[in-house]
């Protein structure tokens, strides 16, 4: 499967360098996806399938133009990527469009990242539907449930791509994931939900499905009753599965492409305490087994760790080669893999008791951020936080204000991170969030 | 190739196959005992073209072509897709399709009817008989009447995107019906400096509609918009924290009803008893002077569709008429169980995913009140004008939406400008909190995209001005 698909990524290249073409980068790529879901007693959905296409980016006479497609057919090929470079000439030259650099491509890692499972691919249906039904009836333990579905997530993919200036790669993954909704009747018409997910690259990397499936019960257990309570400056605790969302606005304001376009709040502040001593991040494409784990970027570059903040100081940013040479910087790399988190040394419920009062954040509901500006307003749904405690669940409420502030108000972090996202964030505590409720 | 209506037999030109390859597939796909199949063929040619820092200087061309087999039986669905339209390949996807099922084989009947469709957004030039050097032009008049304007701002970077998508449905009803999508936007994102400080915002317009409409006159509407938008950001403070009665301007803030009602209305969450509007049916929800309909039929508006993913003819469905609960959006399976017609509300991103029912463009009819009398009602509260967000949660009715701009209303009258906050209420205590509602509904037809079961599919929304008791309103405590 490896040697087809670079062999057609081969065969792109060729054309669009015989097309008239002076670089080009050709990646062809294959997932397919398995998806099982019962609700209520019976099996509900049944989806299989594999997509394969086909990503071209053409460099010619100093402009540049990208162009994806599903339709392989062979005697398509010609005119697809014959018109692909003929448009390309019609755009305007761009100094700063040029092919990556070859030496960013040296120096790959030769170690294997544990991306793949072969009992994922190999996974019998039988073993989905046995898991699915018996998350189904651990669902329905409780007399309120309405609804609960219940779903098996699985695929694996498989990538190659070639450059004219010698670039060469091919990567194959797996993912498997499982999980639960439910929503209860709460007797005044409102239907709380409550939701656990989990995904990983390896089957044995999951918590036992019958488990996962009594926390997405409890979960939605634990809305009931829920209020909106009085607004104030409090305390915040945030669940390591909801720091991910909080946090990924900063990537955005991190990249290279949002600061040339001064549309970064982190513009200009490279050597600068942006956050508490408590914010230690890197960008870590190395970490086996990792969702965003990857020897090369997009872009071929060679994948390394780099620290993004460092004890509150903001060391790097994610650099591409376009803005990287726009703004006169090195290229580091495109985007984020998998951000990983210093941990601290004590646990949620710790953490929750030092807090003493405010609201612990188990999730978010809308809401967005300013990438020029920092300022950013979220819903949120959670409990508060009441002599040290989890008290009851809180709904309809807002946090609002500027992630300067909030990151120099983090006054402790925890040491339990999320590992089932790439955005491996520990329970994250602030002091002096703005809520807005009753 | 004719634009629009379809033409006599598009299987062959468009996709390469023939009526029996496509009975064949449907008789797979009901090989083990479906009650219904379809297969949903799509080619969506793309164009993108975007300008930074006075140089285009990337274009992107986009190709997707697939199809895609569903096997139906009750509420369960077996699906699968195939890029390769090669009858073999196909067949494969429709046996998969079928695994839903587990009985005797049932054989699709052989008569075919192919339903008058009506022609909601042909256009004089299709997109594929434009040159890039003819939508060149566009951009680079967007990007020079912002800049011509206003002297603070530093970027602009400006985005075209067209897309020509063709679609042929065949269902094992007989029935066998094509459809040509065009859709065009242009947008442009800004950023200004004044005394130090940066803003950004932008404006973008969004229709089924060809390069003849994109006039100096609405490209100059759009930029006017863009401008004044991210030019106001620098006087907008926070506003104080907590609830208060919130003005919806006119237009955009129709994401309130798409929030907080239209989600709650796709008859999936109702059928399976998880909305909060599943036993609200014919019941008063709102005051009298509320209706809201959810509406396909709109010429060249974005939520147009001459018919839906399931073919389905597409209506103007009401939801709400004089403030009480007329119907949910269905697609065929929940109008299976409910035992009523379908709304030809069936909607699916592409051809590798399953249709469920989705919103066109939804909007609130005019009400009875004035602009004036409505902001002279509130001693202390806001106005919602420009939005960049919007979210809820089924089964409790809390929705968010993100408000970019607005302005403060003290003792009756409209003050200072205000950024940047959330607002998050309850869907159904929000419609009975509507409190007036005035004659000034209209569209927005910026480039809204409803994501659902993550599936995103193009809408658009509308209201006029309405006030709302109260909601929570993200801000500062004093």
């Amino acid at each position: 499967m490896h040697s087809d698909l670079k062999d057609r990524a081969c065969q792109t290249l060729e054309m669009a360098i015989e097309a008239g073409a002076q670089d080009a980068v050709a990646n062809v790529g294959e997932h397919t996806d398995v998806v099982f879901a019962y609700r209520d007693g019976k099996l509900e959905k049944v989806q299989q399938s594999t997509t394969r296409g086909l990503s071209l980016q053409l460099f010619v006479d100093g402009r540049y133009s990208t162009h994806s497609t599903t339709d392989l057919r062979p005697e398509q090929m010609h005119g697809f990527i014959g018109n692909a470079v003929a448009l390309t000439r019609h755009l305007q030259p761009d100094p700063h469009r040029v092919i990556p650099d070859p030496a960013l491509y040296a120096g790959r890692m030769d170690v294997d990242l544990e991306m793949d499972d072969p009992t994922v691919r190999d996974l019998p249906r039988d073993v989905c539907l046995e898991w699915l039904g018996k998350m189904d009836e651990a669902t329905h333990a409780d007399a309120r449930v309405i609804s609960a579905t219940s779903e098996v997530h699985y695929g694996w993919s498989a990538s190659a791509q070639v450059s004219s200036n010698g670039f060469e790669g091919t990567r194959t993954g797996t993912g498997i994931g499982y999980g639960s909704g439910v929503t209860l009747d709460e007797g005044d018409g409102r239907r709380p939900e409550g939701h656990r997910f989990v995904y990983g690259r390896r089957l044995e990397m999951l918590p036992d499905a019958v488990a996962i499936a009594q926390e997405g019960l409890q979960r939605a257990v634990e809305r009931l009753g829920s209020r909106k309570m009085p607004s104030a400056r409090t305390v915040m605790v945030v669940h390591p599965e909801a720091g991910g969302g909080l946090l990924r606005h900063l990537v955005g304001a991190l990249s290279a492409g949002a600061i040339q376009q001064n549309r970064s709040f982190l513009a200009d502040r490279r050597e600068q305490q942006i956050a508490s001593e408590w914010f230690t991040v890197a960008d870590d494409p190395l970490l086996p087994r990792g969702l965003g784990s990857q020897l090369y970027d997009g872009e071929g570059i060679a994948a390394r760790p780099m620290s993004i903040v460092e004890g509150g100081v903001l060391r790097n940013y994610y650099v591409d080669t376009y803005y990287g040479r726009k703004l006169g910087w090195q290229p580091t790399t495109g985007g984020a893999s998998n951000l990983v988190f210093a941990p601290g040394d004590r646990g949620l419920e710790d953490l929750i008791a030092d807090a003493g009062e405010g609201f612990f954040v188990t999730g978010w509901l809308g809401g967005n951020a300013d990438a020029t500006t920092g300022d950013f307003s979220f819903g949120f749904r959670g409990r508060r936080i009441e002599n040290g405690r989890k008290g009851g669940p809180v709904s309809e409420m807002n946090i609002t204000g500027n992630y300067l502030d909030l990151l120099r108000n983090l006054t402790a972090v925890g040491d339990d991170p999320n590992p089932w996202s790439s955005f491996r964030t520990p329970t994250l505590v602030f002091r002096d969030v703005e809520f807005s409720g009753e | 190739m004719p634009n629009s209506p379809p033409q006599e037999n598009p299987y062959d030109d468009w996709f390469g196959v023939d009526e029996t390859t496509v009975y064949r597939v449907l008789s797979e796909a009901m090989g083990r005992g479906a009650d219904f199949a379809d297969v949903y063929f799509q080619q969506a040619n793309t164009m993108s073209i975007s300008m930074e820092d006075g140089i285009i200087s990337r274009s992107s061309t986009g190709v997707d072509r697939g199809v895609g087999v569903r096997a139906v039986v009750g509420d369960q669905v077996g699906y699968a897709f195939s890029e390769n339209l090669d009858a073999e390949a196909i067949l494969e996807a429709a046996r998969t399709a079928a695994t839903i099922a587990s009985g005797s084989a049932r054989v699709p009947p052989q008569e075919i009817s192919r339903p008058e469709l009506p022609n909601r957004y042909g256009l004089d030039r299709a997109w594929d008989t434009v040159s890039v050097a003819e939508r060149l032009p566009l951009v680079q008049k967007t990007e020079a009447t912002v800049r011509e304007m206003e002297a603070a701002i530093e970027k602009v970077s400006v985005t075209w995107h067209d897309r020509d998508e063709r679609i042929l449905i065949a269902t094992s009803d007989g029935v066998r019906c094509a459809d040509r999508r065009p859709m065009a936007t242009l947008g442009c994102h800004i950023t200004a400096l004044r005394n130090g400080q940066r803003q950004s915002h932008g404006a973008a317009t969004a229709r089924r509609q060809e390069i003849g409409w994109f006039t100096d006159d609405r490209i100059r509407d759009i930029c006017r918009k863009a401008v004044d938008r991210t030019m106001i950001l620098f006087e907008a403070q926070r506003p104080p924290a907590g609830e208060m009665p919130v003005v919806l301007a006119a237009g955009a803030s129709g994401i309130l009803l798409h929030e907080a009602i239209g989600h709650g209305l796709e008859a999936d969450f109702n059928r399976k008893g998880t909305s909060i509007y599943s036993t609200l049916l014919d019941k008063q929800v709102a005051p009298e002077f509320v209706t809201v309909v959810d509406d396909g039929t709109l010429p060249n508006d974005r939520g147009a569709l001459n018919v839906d993913d399931e073919g389905t003819p597409v209506e103007r469905t009401v939801l709400i008429e004089n403030g009480i609960l007329r119907s949910y959006m269905h697609d065929r399976i929940s109008a299976a169980h409910y035992g009523v017609p379908p709304t030809g509300s069936g909607r699916r991103e592409d051809y590798r995913h399953v249709p469920i029912p989705r919103m066109r463009s939804t909007y609130m009819l005019d009400g009875p009140h004035g602009y004036d009398e409505i902001v002279a009602a509130v001693d202390r509260g806001i106005v919602a004008e420009s939005f960049t967000n919007g979210q809820v949660q089924i089964g409790a009715g809390d929705f968010t939406f993100y408000i970019k701009n607005g302005w403060r209303i003290e003792n009756g009258k409209r003050t200072a400008p205000i950024k940047d906050v959330n607002i998050i209420g309850n869907g159904p205590e929000a419609l009975r909190n509507v409190l007036m509602a005035a004659g000034d509904s209209k569209l927005d037809d910026s480039t809204w995209t409803c994501g659902k079961d993550g599936q995103g599919v193009a809408v658009s929304l509308g209201i006029p001005t309405v006030l709302v008791k109260r909601m929570t309103v993200g801000g500062v405590n004093a």
